[in-house]
């Protein structure tokens, strides 16, 4: 553990200097991110100043979801760039040869090798929304408290990880570049809001099917106070192992399934 | 007793479940449901062992077999059938530990980091694989003095020449001081400077640490230069496994003279030679190659009535070059005369 952490650090400082040496790319990077955040925000407050409430959650509350949801998709975006290059350049092109290697996970290396950077903005305006929702609506937060959202956001971002994770091992059977990432991302939307505001199905399905409702609804109601579906966050921990757990099964039949290229 | 082979490969199969691509555009929506999907054994039921400090040759031609083995005893692939021990590991199964045992260079491609300096890539290489601070720094000065990277060890990686990214290949491949090193094609598109300077640092690194090298190339000057066995596979069969010398000298029976004559005139008398089963090729009107069995007609007998019937100002004797009797044993031909 410890040695994966001291090479997590060095993986993460050489890809900084990589990043930095094409500053341009990077600035423009975190320019459209950026804005595509403020996108996010801006719709909060369009639709709160026609509705005063949204299935019962004032402005903040809403503010408060969306930001906490952000802390571990930023996390997510900021490890999730080479989840979506897997298939092409790691299987197609042949260079998880080069993964399997070195004597570390090879998973470890594929979500470790490249970083998007610009996306640590998202888990800092994140911070800076529920710090902003918890003053107004007065919100305490204890030692308690405090730990406990830290096990929400890396439970969050366990979940999002081992998702599209998922997803990117269907490359070790069927090596075609098969674009079933997006969609999925898509849905990572609908659990910024209110899940009560959905249909019965879509609840069901952000719950159950693809709990994207564990990374950002459960943990942001309990840490508000809301009534919605109370106790649900207790399960958040269970989820997350669940979805690691599978992901971690499949990686390793799809290891075994991998074929390299021809030379 | 002779101490148990550093790698044991036993009845060694690999199978590709490929499917038949469609042409266009429609061709390409039909492949989304319907597969015709064919298995392709791309290695067959192979046995070797390889003992602790030998250099092996891997030879074969495209589509052999030879990367497929290579990525089956570095951990890379899963064996469909059959098994593979080395040094106590199944090299898929213990990956993680096993890998820290072997050095792998890929001729084809680079493992070090494409954007980053050499330098940075092997430090990064030396936390990966848990290197001491003086081993990293004894191991730099010797790939300093013998293969001579110290001067573009500040440039990124992408931007050396095919023989400098070679070079580092090898160090970074070394760095952790692996008994056993696979060697894909190092040579392949290198000048021959710059093979002849892998060839001789190989040697050493063989000799002073006892490293055991498995290589396959397509350039017979390397086995020649480096390996005293050599096995060779095609069509994912085992054809060859023995000495390179024995191979010769089973292999090796047509010698050729090659010689210019004074004047053309003598042409004719010459090919009056050319009964007893002598190849005679005019190269030009002044030039002839002859070729013959060297363990049926004598070189000298032979000499001395070529001699004695024309007058030759020029001659040279030479035996088949290596090659010839590989491309032989590709094309199915020599096979019978070895015994395996």
């Amino acid at each position: 553990m410890r040695r994966h952490l001291t090479l997590l650090r060095a993986y993460f400082a050489q890809y900084v200097k990589v990043r930095l040496a094409y500053r341009g790319d990077f600035l423009i990077g975190l320019a459209t991110s950026m804005l595509a955040t403020a996108f996010g925000f801006g719709f909060l407050l369009i639709l709160f100043s026609k509705i005063p409430r949204l299935a019962g959650w004032r402005l903040e509350e809403a503010v408060f979801l969306y930001g906490f949801g952000l802390i571990p998709f930023g996390i997510f975006n900021v490890v999730s760039l080479n989840i979506y290059e897997f298939g092409n350049t790691y299987i197609i092109e042949g260079k998880f040869d080069r993964v399997l290697l070195r004597p570390i996970s090879s998973l470890f290396q594929v979500l470790f090798e490249v970083f998007r950077i610009e996306s640590l903005h998202e888990v800092l305006i994140g911070v800076l929304a529920v710090w902003w929702a918890s003053r107004r609506l007065g919100i305490e937060w204890s030692v308690g408290t405090l730990m406990l959202s830290v096990l929400f956001v890396l439970c969050g971002a366990v979940i999002y990880v081992s998702i599209f994770t998922l997803l990117s091992c269907v490359s070790f059977w069927f090596e075609d570049r098969v674009g079933v990432h997006p969609p999925v991302y898509n849905l990572i939307a609908f659990g910024r809001y209110p899940l009560s505001i959905y249909s019965q199905l879509i609840q069901f399905l952000l719950s159950w099917i693809i709990p994207f409702a564990f990374a950002s609804f459960y943990p942001s109601a309990r840490l508000l106070g809301r009534p919605e579906m109370r106790n649900l966050w207790l399960l958040a921990p269970v989820m997350a192992a669940a979805c690691l757990a599978v992901m971690l099964f499949t990686w390793n039949r799809g290891l075994r399934q991998y074929s390299s290229t021809g030379s | 007793m002779a101490e148990a082979p550093l790698i044991a490969v036993r009845d060694l199969s690999k199978d590709f479940r490929t499917f038949r691509r469609r042409e266009g555009v429609w061709g390409g929506i039909q492949n989304l449901f319907v597969r015709e999907y064919l298995t392709v054994k791309a290695v067959d039921h192979i046995t070797f062992d390889i003992d602790r400090g030998e250099m092996v040759g891997y030879i074969g031609p495209n589509g052999a077999g030879k990367s497929t083995t290579i990525k089956m005893l570095t951990g890379i692939l899963v064996p469909s059938s059959g098994t593979i021990q080395v040094g106590g590991y199944v090299p898929w199964r213990d990956r993680t530990t096993y890998v820290k045992t072997i050095g792998v260079v890929f001729g084809q491609r680079t493992q070090l980091w494409w954007d980053i300096a050499v330098m940075e890539s092997f430090r990064l290489l030396q936390k990966i694989y848990g290197v001491s601070q003086r081993d990293f720094d004894e191991r730099m000065a010797l790939f300093g003095d013998i293969l001579g990277i110290n001067k573009y060890l500040h440039t990124p990686v992408r931007k050396l020449s095919l023989g400098e990214r070679m070079r580092c290949d090898l160090a970074a491949a070394l760095l952790h001081n692996p008994p056993l090193l696979f060697l894909d094609e190092p040579t392949i598109g290198l000048d021959v400077v710059a093979k002849d300077h892998i060839r001789q640092f190989l040697r050493s690194v063989n000799q002073r640490f006892r490293t055991t090298v498995l290589l396959t190339t397509h350039d017979l000057d390397d086995i020649e230069a480096l390996c005293k066995r050599i096995v060779i596979i095609d069509r994912g069969r085992l054809l060859y496994d023995g000495p390179l010398d024995l191979l010769k000298q089973k292999l090796l029976r047509t010698r050729q003279v090659k010689f210019v004559l004074r004047d053309a005139a003598a042409g004719a008398r010459l090919r009056a030679i050319g009964t007893g089963g002598l190849a005679i090729d005019e190269v030009d009107e002044l030039t002839f190659r002859i070729r013959f069995d060297r363990t049926k007609v004598s070189t000298g007998d032979l000499m001395r009535e070529i001699l004695g019937a024309v007058e030759v100002r020029d001659l040279v004797i030479e035996d088949e070059p290596i090659e010839e009797v590989v491309k032989r044993i590709y094309a199915g031909e020599a096979l019978r005369e070895v015994t395996l």
